[in-house]
């Protein structure tokens, strides 16, 4: 367990030392396909994961509630 | 007098000469209308205790209204319907009509349900968008679950907007309306048991004294509680990733009430073809959930970007999981992207998990819930997308922005597979 957090903490490091991006540089990490997040048309995807599979989360999906899954 | 005037006369101006104009966080009112259909089949159902048909399909259509109330602050309305049909799910009452077999569907009552739910969300961000505040509510309800949520999440970007911090909590309060295997109900409180119409119209075979495990669940309330943190950051003009961090806390009934289980330690007794419930499964009432999961998304060249998805999964019921994705979204014109997609996913099974006729009559908590055994899932999915940023094409006051066709088939490393169609249509208002 403590390794794995010592691993996340330097994954955090190393992303927040990177350069900043200048808001006119943005154009292509603004480009829809690059959002951190699934296509609202996935949805149904994601909850129909969230019935079958025991793992939820992480994901922006639903972690419980709602419905009779997991 | 004039003094005063004057002053107030260069507050006014001094104000004015330094407003500084602000973008709204939604221009214009959007709808997205997503609609699905999805099927599934295979040969382990939890209904009837680990074998059977799992056949099931269903159709979902939900609309989503994001109206901006002021420069600041977006309303969003979210309403959807899902309905099902399952031929598993109809054998939890088998013996409606012609001879009862678990690979065969039911006309029982349970063959279809209807699932609805509205959800309505509020945000509020800053003058200078770096502090996003929002909160919603929910309700969804089924013939036998019915669902309460409440939420709310705070998000902090900093570092010119290259860095962003999140957290987010949800409650969501449910209650069963529990429905039991139809041969177990004369074995619940104040029933007949084998004096019932159900075992004198029909012949037991097998073991003729079918004595069942039984009880009805005095708690049907099931809470869930999740907070959750997140992390962004820009690494590059081409490459940003993010990291998650989810916790669950479930408790109260969190089995299921028509699920049954067959002990391997008590003789089977059968109805045509239908081997009766020992009993339903039985799990702990409480469960705790943590994922954590990271996202890195590489804008390769206009035509190509690398979407990529990881997630290990575990909980204290013994279920260890790995997620991993990849869409790869090509550019083929201005107006119209591709969407090849693959998705591994694989999970050990939990603690409680027994084939069917591996749990015994001894045994305090058991499933023959196949969701819950160990298995290795693969996904491939293609889409296309077709975007007018002008949104020419009108629908009354909406004009038409995207259209977004995808198709998945999920295939895992036992007899289960399952496909689904989605779709989306985004609009504008004008």
């Amino acid at each position: 367990m403590m390794k794995k957090i010592i691993m996340l903490t330097m994954i955090t490091c190393f992303f927040s030392s990177c350069v900043v991006v200048k808001e006119y540089e943005k154009v292509n990490i603004n480009d829809p396909d690059m959002a951190l997040a699934d296509k609202k048309c996935d949805r149904n995807v994601t909850t129909a994961h969230s019935y079958r599979e025991a793992a939820v989360g992480a994901n922006g999906g639903k972690t419980g509630g709602g419905c009779g899954c997991n | 007098m004039c003094v005063f005037a004057f002053a107030k006369a260069y507050s006014q101006t001094s104000q004015d000469s330094t407003k500084v104009y602000k973008k709204r966080v939604l221009e214009t009112t959007e709808v997205d209308f997503l609609s699905s259909y999805y099927s599934q089949d295979g040969d382990n159902a939890a209904v009837s205790g680990g074998i059977g048909t799992e056949e099931l399909t269903d159709v979902t259509g939900t609309f989503v209204v994001s109206i901006p109330l002021n420069d600041d602050d977006v309303l969003t309305i979210d309403a959807g319907v899902s309905a099902y049909t399952s031929a598993s799910s109809s054998n939890v009452g088998p013996f409606d009509d012609g001879p009862a077999d678990p690979f065969q569907a039911s006309s029982g009552a349970s063959a279809s349900d209807l699932w609805a739910n509205v959800t309505g969300s509020y945000s509020h961000s800053s003058d200078d968008r770096n502090d996003i505040w929002s909160a919603k509510i929910s309700v969804s309800t089924e013939y036998d679950y019915f669902s309460a949520g409440v939420g709310g999440s705070y998000t902090k970007l900093f570092n010119e907007k290259n860095t962003e911090l999140s957290v987010s909590g949800n409650v969501y309060i449910d209650t069963w309306n529990a429905i039991y295997p139809t041969e177990l109900r004369p074995f619940g409180e104040g029933g007949n048991g084998l004096n019932n119409r159900l075992f004198t119209q029909n012949t037991i075979t097998g073991n003729t004294n079918y004595a069942p495990r039984f009880s009805e669940f005095a708690d049907e309330g099931r809470n869930s509680y999740s907070l959750g943190f997140g992390f962004s950051q820009i690494l590059h003009k081409n490459v940003q990733g993010s990291l998650a961090l989810d916790f669950v806390q479930q408790q109260g009934l969190l089995s299921t009430p028509f699920q049954r289980v067959y002990f391997g330690d008590v003789a089977d007794s059968f109805i045509d073809n239908f081997q009766l419930a020992d009993a339903i499964e039985r799990l702990p009432d409480s469960r705790f959930k943590v994922a954590v999961g990271g996202r890195l998304n590489w804008f390769l060249n206009e035509t190509f970007t690398v979407r990529t998805f990881y997630r290990y999964y575990f909980d204290d019921w013994g279920i260890n999981s790995h997620t991993a994705s990849i869409e790869i979204p090509v550019k083929i014109t201005d107006k119209f992207t591709l969407y090849p997609s693959y998705r591994f996913y694989n999970q050990t099974a939990a603690d409680y998990f027994r084939p069917y006729e591996g749990a015994l009559s001894t045994d305090e908590f058991y499933t023959s819930d196949y969701d819950l055994s160990e298995y290795s899932a693969n996904q491939f999915g293609f889409g296309v997308s077709y975007t007018d940023i002008f949104a020419k094409a009108h629908l009354w006051k909406f004009g038409l922005k995207s259209i977004d066709l995808k198709f998945y088939q999920y295939d895992r490393d036992t007899t289960f597979s399952s496909s689904i169609i989605t779709t989306g249509f985004k609009f504008v208002m004008d």
